[in-house]
């Protein structure tokens, strides 16, 4: 299916619904801007295998039925238990609402946290998706780290949907800078709750100027209802230096594209992932990165393990800009398929207008080693249990990769977990 | 009796490779299995681990008196087999410590006894790596990974100190060792001789049987044992190659 259509005159009605304040002349282009280039379709060569159509469903739904969520009320537990687990300073984005104030040990430590209707900043509407988030944006959320400033406890952001009786959508906007010279580490989880179908659709814009530094950690556990696209644009100033890591371990539908363009000669940039697909899971990672000055570095690695009938989307592009000489640009992708249904569309891009470059890349679609899983079972473990251990395996080096130390331990039996589930559904 | 296999015979795909295969070990006993290239010995040790990639057309392989052909490959491990492989899988992120922990485990739950300490564990482990002449740092590595020829052969030593099996068949584990390796193999070997354990060691060569005395010495040719003897046997052979057994057996 590539009709993928949202209605203008639902998408019109919609926007007119929501509070007349400072967003609203940006809401009224992107409509202008939506109705010019329509949602992305899968003739679209960068959404060929990523068919939006049951989500924009879900999406037209929600606005038909102008279905309000209530907000905080019913997930308030949720939202507690999620922030218990992490030790972090939390902002909380539930059913694309901001709930509560950020919290006042934030502002101390050099963090500015306000909403865009109450400061100067305008959400973006260049890409349809972006521009669909712009149209029916609530509010955003915009956090910025003073010059200099390091601050010790991560930020996290809980983004959480939920959806109990009809279809719901939410859109999710943050824009983060950081200041020169400061440093920051931050937490995105996605999270849901509730029985119906939803539709979450999320843009980050993440800033870093000169010598600032990043680690960012991003975890998605969706309810297996619940879909998403999400869009992180990333822009790297001199000697600036981002650490990012992604897990993809549930939803219907995931959708991340992360863009990084490099605008500042010797930044650096690490980005990772995982993704784990089960039966009627989709997972798409779209990443690009514009090496637009050089000396620079990019450096990833994507792998994902595939069980059941599921869909997995890995598409690296790399464009290295005239000019940019000095960059040194890496990509691997690893996937290990665990069953006939499971299907992955892996695709690395290099195009190079500059001449003093290092670029590699690789790709790897595999099944488990069997010759590795006779050889656990000759001593003494169980075939469930050796199945287990080498996919676990397989996954482990990304979350050695995972640049927030507090966190790894609880990122570990969260993949565990999932993968335990995944490789029970799949015993042969 | 520990081990009797009867008029083997065993295929895979299409090609019959042991063809009414025959042999006794008693506890406490060594038999070392020679043969040139091809005629089985591998099959042989793959068969008795459980490889799936070998089906059993014909003869029975008793173990304790149990029938080890309806046994799973870890249910075997579990009733006291171990098979040093030949070739040693790498196994890139699962720790050398952490799949010794689980095979000892995996052994101790199914006879009943509890898992164990952690501490004591890790004792026995350095003690008996330092035995092989092994680093200590080879138990924080990952299984065999990166390991030289002679590493693995070690390290499968080490896993068999570690589950001291009751029947432990070593796949060649002297190929590729230099002469100290070896020793050090050998006497980790030795070191699990007792009446109440047997040992296959599958190798080309008598080199190895210098260190290590077998009982029983046989030879395989074409799927099938084709003499018996003691250690003499084994000198014979370096002797003499394998062509005037290959001309007795087909005439």
């Amino acid at each position: 299916m590539t009709n993928s259509a949202l209605s203008m005159d639902v998408l019109r009605r919609a926007v007119t619904e929501l509070p007349d304040d400072r967003l609203t002349p940006v809401r009224q282009a992107a409509l202008a801007r939506l109705q010019e280039s329509g949602l992305p379709t899968t003739r679209q060569e960068n959404w060929k295998y990523t068919d939006l159509s049951g989500a924009i469903e879900v999406a037209e739904r929600a606005l038909e039925a102008g279905s309000d969520s209530s907000g905080d009320g019913g997930v308030q537990q949720e939202i507690d238990a999620v922030r218990n687990t992490i030790d972090a300073h939390w902002l909380v984005i539930a059913n694309g609402r901001i709930i509560g104030e950020p919290p006042p040990d934030l502002q101390t430590a050099g963090v500015e946290v306000v909403s865009f209707s109450e400061s100067s900043t305008t959400p973006s509407i260049d890409e349809p998706l972006t521009a669909l988030n712009a149209a029916l944006l609530e509010d955003g959320l915009s956090i910025r780290i003073d010059e200099g400033a390091d601050i010790s406890k991560p930020i996290a952001i809980l983004v959480i949907d939920d959806a109990d009786s009809t279809p719901c959508m939410s859109q999710v906007r943050v824009a983060i800078e950081l200041a020169p010279n400061s440093h920051a580490q931050f937490v995105e989880y996605h999270t849901s709750s509730g029985t119906a179908e939803h539709y979450s659709n999320s843009v980050i814009d993440l800033t870093l100027a000169d010598d600032a530094k990043v680690d960012y950690l991003r975890v998605q556990k969706r309810n297996l209802n619940h879909s998403q696209t999400e869009r992180m644009n990333v822009q790297l100033g001199c000697d600036s230096q981002l650490r990012h890591c992604g897990f993809d371990l549930g939803g219907k539908l995931s959708r991340n594209d992360l863009d990084i363009d490099i605008v500042g000669a010797g930044a650096y940039a690490s980005f990772d992932g995982l993704f784990m697909a089960g039966d009627g899971q989709h997972i798409d990672n779209h990443t690009r990165v514009d090496h637009r000055v050089g000396p620079a570095s990019s450096i990833q690695e994507y792998r994902g393990i595939l069980s059941g009938a599921c869909r997995g989307v890995w598409n690296g592009k790399v464009i290295v800009h005239a000019g940019a000489d000095g960059t040194d640009a890496q990509q691997t992708n690893h996937n290990l398929l665990l069953s006939e249904k499971s299907e992955i569309y892996a695709k690395p891009e290099l195009e190079i207008y500059a001449d003093d470059v290092k670029c590699s890349h690789g790709t790897t679609v595999g099944q488990l080693d069997e010759a590795a899983l006779f050889y656990l079972r000759s001593r003494g473990l169980a075939r469930r249990h050796a199945r287990q251990i080498l996919v676990h395996a397989f996954g482990a080096s990304v979350i050695g990769k995972s640049p927030l130390a507090s966190v790894s331990g609880l990122l570990g039996e969260m993949v565990e977990a999932r993968l335990n589930e995944l490789t029970a559904s799949d015993s042969k | 009796m520990m081990l009797e296999i009867e008029n083997l015979k065993v295929k895979t795909g299409d090609v019959e490779i042991l063809r009414g295969l025959t042999l006794s070990v008693n506890a406490g006993e060594v038999h070392a299995i020679m043969g040139p290239n091809g005629s089985g010995k591998s099959t042989l040790a793959l068969v008795i681990a459980g490889h799936d990639d070998y089906v059993v057309t014909d003869g029975s392989v008793k173990f304790k008196g149990k029938n080890l052909l309806e046994l799973e490959p870890e249910e075997r491990a579990r009733e006291g087999i171990f098979l040093g492989f030949q070739y040693p899988v790498e196994i890139p992120g699962v720790n050398n410590t952490y799949l010794l922990k689980a095979a000892v485990n995996a052994v101790r739950r199914h006879q009943g006894l509890d898992e164990v300490d952690a501490f004591e564990f890790l004792k026995l482990a350095r003690e008996k790596t330092a035995l092989l002449g092994m680093d200590p740092q080879f138990l924080n590595r990952g299984v065999n990974e990166g390991f030289s020829g002679g590493e693995k052969k070690r390290n499968e030593i080490l896993q068999m100190a570690m589950l001291e099996p009751t029947l432990a068949i070593l796949d060649e584990t002297d190929s590729g060792l230099d002469i100290d390796a070896l020793k050090a193999v050998a006497a980790g070997i030795n070191a699990l001789r007792s009446d109440d354990r047997a040992i296959i060691l599958v190798t080309h060569y008598q080199r190895m049987l210098d260190y290590i005395e077998p009982d029983h010495v046989h030879v395989l040719s074409h799927g099938r044992i084709v003499r018996s003897g003691d250690k003499s046997l084994a000198l014979q052979l370096e002797e003499k190659g394998y062509d005037w057994l290959r001309e007795a057996a087909s005439a």
